[in-house]
């Protein structure tokens, strides 16, 4: 099997060749730092395989972030490597093929976004860059371009077809090479610090070149010294590295208009701080509105009388006229369709609203916020890129948790990582708007918007007391190059939609169905294993029933509400499904009805729900997101993340649910007393991780 | 040269990159900004403390902490 690795810098279209090689649908966006991880696919092609690595985009070998060095990794470690440059930004590009051609790594180059470069009437003489380079550099679409022409051109390099079968030695090829440093370049600037570092370490040719890139080997010793050193002389080798590139690029690039890549005649006017606020609160907002109170239910009527007349009602009728057994009838009414028809009802919804993300994604716009909110964040111990962190925890929490590898720093990565689940995601919606429209009908819209912002008010203040405590961040380091303005391949951000969507439902028929099913026979069975018509007999409440207690002063001490509660930490799309498991409904129409009605099992009051959507709202959203929380941050701020959520969730629903009960007043009381007992924390938290002491600045 | 010397729409010439944290400041000779680069400080953000930047034909958003150690000469 042949492995191809494809890298390049961030924003180059690597993910968009990777799907057009590959035919997958591995998320793409007009934004820096959209693949955090790497992807792999096997494909197959007249009788052989090939396997394709995406990589997350990579500046330099000097890594600056933490998908970098997933990146860095890789490169160090493959052959068969395919970079992949954009025509706009060759003379920035070209510096990490120039520190791999420098450790004797192969590379062959591909330039894709020709089109814009020639539109500003610019060229790139292909020849002559090919004799400067000495790589035979093609210019492909990586949009467009087949499996069947890319093999082409990668069998017909000279490179390949002598890398094209060796296995990953790397490192032994180089250590043999490395003396005659004539390989791809003459690199004599290269020879000038080699000697430099040689009379200060006794190293090796090879030790000093992957120390000069990055990398000091293990084995070494005196390792903070080279470290120290290199970084002493890097910034002239950088210089002599960009003479170099400029050099290899004088006439073979004719440049005959100046551009800048990235910035259009349109940003001065959504740079405006004040518009693009306005513009995409606005925006947002309005398409939560149109998608989930206008044109979505629409969707899902439709959506669910196809599912009702193609499967559901036949297969009922069908047991109706068959079988006598009324456990195993409600088993499939109450159980199985009763767990699926509700959730399934909100795909369309949840489909369009990823659709919308797509747009934003595609169209460039999430750079310009990034900038435009970068102070502001900055006040929060944060910077403009957790701007990309709340958007994509909007669709999804699991993949913005993953999203924090962009962060450059530890502290960084962290807190965005702990206070990332506030922001809802879209499993929560279908929740919210049930609730919302069963208890504040007209008002029900308000009430999710609400939501949304109390999630962003309480990350941003958790965000603020970690910033003070625990995880300090010095100064912001924003560093973000801008991607340009676009407009928005409607074929892609469909795809996204189609994509998402079909996650959900294999999501619908995958663990809401087990859960659902696990749901009602917990919920329809005795101790005794008998079936039981009365939920209140069941296994489920018996236990439920038990901590319900806990949730009283939330005005949630049902034991309905505390199951699906407990079941909620799954998945959120199972809370929808329990619920009506429990109050033995099928449609939305009639969970909402039931919701209002003190004789069914899950009711609620006013006050309650309300409490019961803040608690959703804040607390975890779902075991993936716990696994890869913990993955992220490590035991010790996983273990912080969880019990703060909770704790957080509990609190809030408390004050929210004695505003409404109690009145305003006792609530505000109530709410003082809290964040007396926070602001005691973390001056304890201070006092215990910064003693008294005469060196650190913190305490002064 | 402080931040506060940079005006809008500029077009300066990077004397040098001071940053007290080196990797920053490889970092930002990495992508290009080298002494004697045109910097174009094309925008402000909302409190006016991050710049939208522009030198060889790329376009940066970075922070004033960064961004006040580039010193900057005007054309």
């Amino acid at each position: 099997m042949f492995k191809f690795i494809i890298a390049g810098n961030p924003n180059v279209g690597k993910s968009t060749l990777f799907n057009s090689i590959t035919k997958s649908s591995e998320h793409t966006g007009n934004y820096h730092g959209v693949t955090v991880e790497e992807k792999s696919k096997i494909v197959k092609f007249n009788n052989e395989s090939y396997q394709f690595v995406d990589l997350p985009g990579i500046y330099s070998l000097n890594c600056n972030s933490f998908e970098e060095e997933v990146s860095k990794t890789q490169l160090l470690k493959s052959n068969n490597i395919i970079m992949l440059l954009d025509a706009n930004s060759l003379r920035k590009n070209l510096y990490l093929c120039l520190q791999l051609s420098e450790m004797n790594i192969n590379y062959k180059i591909l330039i894709n976004n020709y089109d814009y470069f020639k539109k500003n009437k610019n060229e790139i003489d292909v020849n002559l860059l090919n004799k400067n380079l000495k790589n035979e550099v093609e210019i492909v679409n990586a949009k467009k371009i087949k499996l069947q022409e890319f093999l082409k051109i990668i069998k017909n390099d000279s490179v390949f077809s002598s890398n094209y079968n060796k296995k990953t030695e790397i490192f032994k090829k180089n250590e043999q090479n490395l003396n005659n440093l004539e390989n791809n370049f003459n690199f004599d600037y290269l020879k000038k610090y080699i000697n430099l570092v040689k009379n200060k370490f006794n190293l090796t040719d090879y030790e000093i070149i992957h120390a000069l890139n990055g990398d000091i080997l293990p084995n070494l010793q005196k390792k903070q010294e080279i470290f120290d050193y290199i970084q002493q002389i890097l910034p002239d080798l950088i210089a002599d590295r960009y003479k170099f590139i400029d050099n290899l690029l004088e006439k073979a690039i004719k440049i005959k208009s100046g551009f800048c890549y990235g910035y259009s005649k349109f940003d001065k006017i959504l740079l405006n701080p004040i518009f693009m606020l306005i513009f995409f609160v606005f925006t947002f907002f309005a398409s939560i509105y149109i998608i989930f109170f206008n044109i979505g239910p629409l969707f899902s009527d439709f959506l669910i009388n196809i599912f009702n007349f193609l499967i559901a009602t036949p297969f009922l009728n069908f047991l109706y006229s068959t079988i006598d057994n009324i456990w195993v009838i409600q088993f499939f009414e109450g159980g199985v369709f009763s767990s699926v028809t509700t959730v399934l009802s909100f795909l369309p919804q949840v489909t369009l609203l990823f659709i919308f993300l797509g747009v934003l994604e595609d169209s460039g716009l999430i750079g310009r916020l990034a900038f435009v909110l970068d102070d502001f964040l900055s006040a929060f111990g944060l910077n403009g890129k957790a701007i990309y962190i709340m958007l994509l925890g909007f669709g999804c929490n699991t993949v913005s948790t993953m999203a924090t590898r962009s962060m450059n720093t530890k502290e960084l990565k962290i807190k965005s990582a702990i206070i990332n689940p506030y922001f809802s995601c879209m499993a929560r919606l279908p929740i919210f708007v049930i609730i919302a429209s069963a208890f504040f009908s007209k008002y029900a819209y308000f009430v999710v918007a609400g939501l949304y912002v109390l999630g962003i008010v309480v990350a941003l203040v958790m965000s603020l007391i970690l910033n003070k405590t625990m995880l300090p961040t010095k100064r912001n380091d924003f560093l973000l190059e801008f991607a340009p303005l676009r407009g928005v391949e409607f074929k892609r951000v469909l795809k996204l939609g189609a994509q998402n969507g079909l996650d959900m439902l294999k999501r619908i028929f995958g663990v809401v169905l087990t859960v659902g099913i696990i749901v009602w026979i917990l919920s329809h069975t005795k101790f005794n294993l008998q079936f039981t018509e009365a939920i209140t007999d069941s296994i489920l409440f018996f236990f439920a029933d038990k901590i319900s207690f806990l949730f009283a002063p939330i005005g949630l001490n049902n034991a309905g509400i505390v199951s699906a509660l407990i079941v909620g930490l799954m998945a959120k799309e199972l809370i929808v499904s329990t619920i009506s498991i429990t109050n033995s409904v099928n449609t939305n129409s009639a969970l909402i009805s039931s919701l209002t009605l003190s004789s069914s099992v899950v009711h609620f009051t006013p006050a309650s729900a309300l409490s019961f959507l803040v608690f959703i709202l804040l607390y975890c959203p779902c075991m993936s997101n716990m696994a890869v929380l913990k993955k992220e941050v490590g035991g010790f701020y996983f273990a912080f993340a969880t019990l703060s959520q909770l704790t957080i969730a509990y609190l809030m629903s408390f004050v929210v649910y004695l505003a409404c009960t109690k009145g305003a007043m006792l609530s505000i009381l109530a709410a003082v007393i809290i964040a007396a007992i926070v602001a005691s924390i973390i001056y304890i938290s201070k006092k215990i991780k910064h003693p008294k002491c005469l060196s650190c600045n913190k305490c002064k | 040269m402080n931040l506060n010397q940079v005006k809008l729409n500029t077009n300066c010439i990077v004397k040098d990159v001071l940053i007290p944290e080196q990797k920053t400041k490889i970092r930002l000779m990495e992508l290009g900004l080298i002494k004697g680069v045109n910097v174009i400080v094309k925008n402000r953000s909302m409190l006016k403390k991050t710049l939208l930047i522009i030198f060889n034909s790329s376009c940066f958003s970075l922070n004033a902490d960064i961004a006040k150690y580039i010193e900057v000469n005007y054309v």
